[in-house]
């Protein structure tokens, strides 16, 4: 019960201080659907003689980035830059002296920060997709496509938070940050679905933590899994999605204990 | 124009001096540089590889088309592009106002302040995109390269107009790292041939915010397609260019500081 009082708390507040901010997040009604048009042109012209592309047609595909692209305004997350920004500066020392997990702390943040998202970004770009795109936005199994977003999104933050304590290890982590964001977003499926990859990389990539941050919730949303040959009924990857999730969690702890040893307050 | 030079050789030889304090972090982030490049292409790649195409354009046409972009971008992102996150971060943090106080054209200490050693990674990568997909072409004919350098020298001024821009609206919208964002995605439609757009974009794209030239219309004279209206797209290039300049300054003037 404290620590729902702890989550509210933090998330409210982190919620005030963005709503400051609130054009920052709002031109995102701009951006999404530009970035949206310019996909629909290419994919339109790609189209032209075929129908079928590696499993998908064209609707398909416009609702792949129709949804990756809404997704994204629900699991988006900067925890890695924060946690790096407190550890290079020394100000997380005083994380260290509250009574409260920063992890706690952070993942509080990001539900405040997301809950703002929601209704100025999400919603707004959901609509335009719907009714000027025109495109499939209604998942067909609502219920299990809520999960997976959810899982999505505690995913995206596990392997986030990871990435930012690499700051632990190295004085300036920016530069290994942005290459672990990058790689995360090429094998989460944000650029091309999985699926366009060879198939060697797939099966690789099937093992990676990286699909359940996006690329299965989106195929969850959409209604149908498909990655490196091997098909799973929704429920079923929704629970490999759970697991993944509990197994990111651990890692995410083991590194916040290596870390903390390694701490030494530098700038402080 | 000595002096000035003189300033930009201190300011270059102090940067280097800085960033080589993180020797790791700057290898991995020009490294990086070269590889987020490769991204677009990529995809462009994973596309024809399946089977697929843009009607009229192959592979390396395509890929043409994206390393000249590309290598737009890696000259203006280490010399001049840099305007726009010095702007954001000084007027955030209310010290802009140094720059008003030195005795040198404002315009030219944000650019100078904002050169980047680590964007010199997308000049790599541009040549090196730029290399890969001129290999796959026809050799271009000398009136080519003549008409491609003009128009690159103008998809040069086009990023310099964006980066005007860019920059001038944070005078006023404070702080906003999200002006990249606007940037990323309008410049997306100069990565692909202009054709594959509709009729009113592509002509909203070379003649109105010439982005085509960025990328679409060089590489199209490289490779002997003379595209629709590039002549007319460079005049647009150059009023565009003097928009910029103009919305800069008036932006600075509205400049009030933040008291820092």
């Amino acid at each position: 019960m404290q620590s729902l009082r702890f989550v509210r708390a933090v998330a409210f507040a982190t919620y005030k201080e963005w709503a400051a901010y609130r054009s920052h997040m709002a031109v995102s009604i701009f951006i999404g659907p530009v970035y949206f048009l310019v996909q629909y042109f290419i994919w339109h012209a790609v189209y032209a003689s075929q129908d079928i592309l590696n499993g998908f047609t064209l609707s398909e595909m416009l609702t792949y980035y129709g949804v990756m692209s809404v997704i994204t305004y629900l699991t988006f997350d900067f925890a890695d830059w924060n946690l790096q920004m407190l550890i290079r500066t020394g100000k997380y020392v005083t994380f260290i002296l509250r009574p409260v997990s920063h992890v706690g702390f952070a993942l509080a943040q990001k539900v405040g920060h997301r809950t703002l998202g929601f209704w100025m970004e999400f919603i707004p770009v959901f609509l335009i997709y719907l009714f000027i795109f025109k495109i499939k936005l209604l998942p067909p199994q609502p219920f299990w496509a809520v999960l997976s977003i959810i899982l999505g999104f505690l995913m995206t933050f596990f392997v986030n938070y990871s990435i930012g304590l690499t700051a632990f290890w190295l004085t300036n982590a920016e530069g290994v940050r942005r290459v672990f964001l990058l790689m995360r977003d090429i094998t989460a499926g944000v650029f091309v679905p999985l699926s366009f990859f060879p198939d060697g990389l797939q099966n690789v990539l099937f093992y990676l933590p990286f699909q359940f941050m996006q690329y299965v919730p989106v195929r969850v949303y959409i209604g149908s899994y498909e990655l490196a040959g091997i098909t799973m009924s929704i429920p079923q990857v929704v629970g490999l999605q759970a697991i993944a999730v509990l197994c990111m969690w651990g890692v995410c702890q083991l590194l916040v204990h290596l870390g903390a040893r390694k701490f030494t307050g530098v700038g402080v | 124009m000595k002096s000035l030079l003189a300033c930009y050789r201190a300011v270059i030889k102090t940067k280097l001096a800085e960033r080589m304090a993180y020797r790791t972090d700057f290898a991995i982030s020009v490294l990086l540089m070269l590889l987020g490049d490769f991204m677009i292409p990529l995809v462009t790649l994973l596309v024809y590889r399946s089977g697929a195409s843009f009607p009229g354009w192959t592979l390396q046409e395509a890929l043409l088309i994206q390393a000249v972009f590309t290598l737009a971008k890696g000259v203006a992102f280490p010399f001049f592009f840099g305007i726009v996150s010095t702007t954001l971060y000084h007027v955030r943090e209310g010290s802009f106002d140094v720059f008003l106080l030195k005795p040198r054209p404002i315009l030219f200490l944000t650019m100078m302040n904002a050169f980047d050693l680590d964007d010199f990674g997308r000049l790599i990568s541009g040549g090196v995109l730029f290399g890969l997909a001129l290999s796959g072409v026809p050799a271009p004919s000398a009136l080519h390269w003549i008409q491609f350098a003009v128009l690159f020298l103008c998809s040069l001024l086009v990023l310099f107009a964006f980066s005007l821009f860019l920059s001038g609206l944070l005078f006023k919208w404070v702080g906003s790292s999200r002006v990249y964002d606007m940037f990323d995605s309008m410049s997306m439609f100069g990565m692909y041939p202009g054709t594959i757009f509709s009729k009113v974009f592509q002509q909203l794209f070379t003649y109105v915010i010439p982005i085509a030239m960025i990328g679409f219309l060089p590489a199209s004279a490289l490779l002997g397609k003379g595209a629709d209206g590039a002549w007319l797209s460079m005049g647009m290039s150059i009023v565009f260019c003097g928009a910029g300049l103009m919305f800069w300054h008036g932006m600075l003037r509205n400049y009030t500081s933040a008291g820092g």
